[in-house]
């Protein structure tokens, strides 16, 4: 072959790689086949059993294929991606602070008319729906997750202390978590913060790790302590009202008063990445961790010497519930019947592990209500003893949404305001009154309402 | 073409031939896009919705937009730190590489592997020089005995600790320092000698006024990087704590693809780009009063 025919051939093979590249749009289906693009997050567990899940469906409606699509990381920017380029999956988890948006957008089924023909859709708990609308629902939260008081026993048992209550009716109060906290916080000549000689910059173990920038860790303490976000119509932020400082303020004083919690980047591995719950309660680098309760899978997984606890109170017990992502059905694809089936499905805790293996809690109320229901998740080797009042009971009673299925602009409202006076709080170079009294007039002039709630 | 001879014909088709993968990525994937920015950016659009046209509004928005100005400041901050001591610290390092030493090929080897390392990578080792309780900085300074700090993880520190950092990849601009470095005529240095001069006159009359061409081209490069610094941002800090590292790229890519207002967006990219632009021409013009060229006149 001479040298110019081999330019030419070269010359040619780009073209038809640039037209092979430009003709081919995702999701088209094979010949006959209905073809479903599932996309979602999760750790590897979540990986694994979601694509039994999948496999499940598509054995049990032949003709139907399911092709997952797991994006562990940068969610947001890859779906906003395929969104922009017109490829959208046929249904999967929408990130809340995307959801909304895309509802308003026309971009997700209203699956409101389906209820009737999919009952067990029908029964949820009644903070599970999305609604963006009157009878204009766009999803579910995929599953009811709430925060718990995680700890390790092994460190419980060395500090000679009570373990955390598992019964929301006799939950710790913040004074009684303080004072855990400092039997539980020891540095690496075994001092207490409250000993002389405490050295807070070599400490072996904390008492206690909770966020103060991440919302749902929060909510359940603001809440239980008669404060809110904002006011019933939504539109003006009560950051600033004594009790929900009172709140802040403690959360700082664990850090930089008693020095009983880490402080920024203490506990991070890379990044912002702080280690799993798990890993730091093995580790016993903490001996108590807020958290939710998906933890209990990876628990499980790393053998953890593990207990449930519920969160200490202010007045009434309460923690955040519904922490978890949207699963919805994306509009526009060729087979939406066919998804609206498989979003049924995958949320069914008949046909689906993860709520045995102790990822997931389900959305139907009968789940946490009637006993037979309730043993078919929690009674099995995954879940402890105290899970039932820890956990189903907590959550059934004392569960209050998170604010990213209710607060209208939040995602925007978090990352421009909230978030960095939230670690402004955390670094403790002014009081938690100072700066909410000035974040809390700007996140005001942000917030456009509560989201829209009905019965079904 | 008639005048042309048939080698130049051919000459001219293939090089035309040869240069398109080049000019069609150019075309396709920067020229089109910026094309399709600066509408977008006359447009309030966000990702899932269609466009609609707002004229200037996008532009006139950011004057009162807080986070625009943080950012802005952040980068400027971050840029006045970096560049002058990366242009420093480079020099410095090829002054020396360009001494007669032993084992000087192994040396130039070294200094310059840092570059290669990604820089992903290199911002997850930093992460753990800079963390606070285990990190390499903090043991090293409570082994002197001297007081430790938060590092990325304090506002204050923040942005100088990602200063710091930045000297890490100064390999590509000492290497053209060096080559600059050896065309610096010999015969300068003898006459300097002749005349009784040390290392020092050596190095003030004929190795910097030499190598002005050589600090010009490395500043103007530096400063139009630097103003794009992005990876620290979104790997390390997330533009944390309290927006100190909201760098304006990663406050630019929040806003496009976390928020998906593409409009808006992009309008803060053509924003960007006009500064620099601008930069860039001041300069240049600055550039007259400081910068020699071996033959006057020739630039």
């Amino acid at each position: 072959m001479k040298r110019r025919d081999l330019f030419r051939m070269g010359g040619l093979a780009a073209l038809g790689a640039a037209a092979a590249a430009c003709g081919s749009g995702g999701g088209t289906a094979g010949a006959g086949a209905t073809r479903l693009q599932f996309m979602y997050w999760g750790s590897t567990f979540e990986k694994t059993a979601v694509e039994k899940m999948l496999r499940s469906f598509a054995e049990k409606n032949p003709g139907v294929e399911v092709k997952p699509l797991f994006t562990p990381d940068e969610y947001d920017v890859k779906l906003n991606s395929l969104i922009a380029g017109g490829n959208v999956p046929d249904l999967g988890y929408v990130p809340m602070s995307m959801s909304y948006r895309l509802a308003e957008q026309g971009k997700l089924v209203n699956l409101f008319p389906y209820l009737k023909k999919y009952p067990q859709l029908a029964g949820y708990l009644p903070d599970a729906y999305l609604w963006y609308g009157p009878d204009q629902l766009h999803g579910v939260a995929t599953a009811n997750e709430i925060e718990l008081l995680w700890y390790s026993k092994a460190a419980i048992a060395e500090a000679g202390i009570a373990a955390p209550p598992a019964v929301a009716a006799s939950a710790w109060s913040w004074d009684q978590l303080v004072e855990n906290a400092y039997k539980l916080t020891v540095d690496q000549n075994g001092r207490h913060p409250d000993e002389s000689g405490f050295d807070p910059k070599q400490v072996r173990q904390f008492g206690i790790s909770v966020s103060i920038t991440y919302a749902a860790a929060w909510y359940g303490f603001l809440r239980s302590n008669g404060a809110d976000f904002a006011d019933e119509a939504g539109k003006r932020c009560l950051l600033d009202t004594p009790e929900a400082i009172q709140v802040f303020q403690n959360l700082q004083d664990l850090i930089h008063k008693h020095r009983v919690a880490p402080g920024p980047g203490q506990l991070a591995a890379t990044g912002d990445d702080v280690p799993g719950t798990n890993i730091l309660l093995k580790t016993k680098r903490v001996a108590m961790v807020v958290d939710g309760h998906w933890a209990l899978l990876d628990m499980n997984e790393s053998k953890v010497d593990y207990g449930i606890g519920v969160l200490p109170k202010y007045s009434e017990p309460f923690t955040t519930s519904q922490v978890a992502g949207a699963s919805s059905v994306f509009a526009g694809g060729k087979h939406v019947e066919e998804a609206v089936e498989l979003f049924a499905f995958h949320i069914d805790p008949r046909y689906v592990d993860l709520y045995r293996q102790g990822l997931w809690m389900p959305q139907e109320r009968k789940y946490y209500e009637d006993q037979a229901a309730i043993d078919s998740w929690t009674k099995n080797d995954g879940h402890p003893p105290e899970f039932r009042t820890a956990v189903v009971d907590y959550a059934r009673e004392h569960g209050v949404p998170d604010l990213r299925n209710r607060v209208k602009n939040l995602s925007a409202i978090s990352s421009d305001v909230l978030t960095p006076a939230l670690q402004e709080i955390e670094s403790g170079k002014r009081p938690a009154a100072e700066i909410l009294k000035a974040v809390t007039p700007k996140i005001t002039g942000m917030l456009q309402g509560w989201q829209h709630t009905q019965e079904v | 073409m008639a005048g042309l001879s048939g080698q130049r014909r051919l000459e001219r088709r293939w090089g035309w031939l040869m240069a398109l993968p080049a000019v069609l990525g150019f075309l396709i994937f920067t020229a089109g896009p910026m094309v399709a920015s600066l509408a977008f950016s006359l447009t309030d659009w966000q990702v899932g919705g269609s466009p609609s046209f707002v004229g200037l509004d996008n532009y006139t928005a950011m004057a009162s937009d807080e986070l625009f100005w943080t950012s802005l400041g952040a980068t400027t901050y971050y840029t006045l730190g970096a560049v002058p001591l990366v242009l420093i610290v480079s020099f410095a390092v090829a002054m020396l590489l360009n001494q007669r030493v032993r084992g000087l090929s192994l040396w130039r080897t070294i200094f310059y592997l840092p570059t290669l390392v990604p820089s992903i990578a290199n911002v997850v080792l930093w992460i753990w020089i800079f963390n606070p309780d285990f990190g390499l900085l903090n043991s090293l300074l409570r082994q002197a005995g001297l007081p430790s700090g938060q590092w990325i993880y304090d506002e204050a520190t923040a942005i100088p600790s990602l200063i710091v950092m930045s000297t890490w990849g100064f390999g590509n601009t000492m290497v053209i320092f060096l080559a600059g470095l050896q065309g610096v005529p010999r015969h300068l240095y003898e006459a300097v000698s002749i005349d009784g001069g040390g290392a020092w006159r050596r190095f003030w009359h004929v190795t910097l006024p030499m190598m002005t061409p050589t600090i010009f081209y490395n500043l103007v490069v530096g400063v139009v990087g630097t103003f794009q610094v992005f990876n620290q941002a979104y790997v390390m800090t997330e533009g944390g704590p309290n927006n100190a590292t909201l760098f304006y790229v990663y406050y630019l890519f929040r806003k496009a693809f976390r928020e998906s207002e593409m409009g808006y967006a992009s309008a803060l990219a053509w924003v960007l780009f006009m500064i620099i632009v601008v930069i860039t021409f001041l300069l240049f013009r600055n550039a007259r009063r400081w910068v020699h060229y071996e033959m006057a006149g020739a630039r």
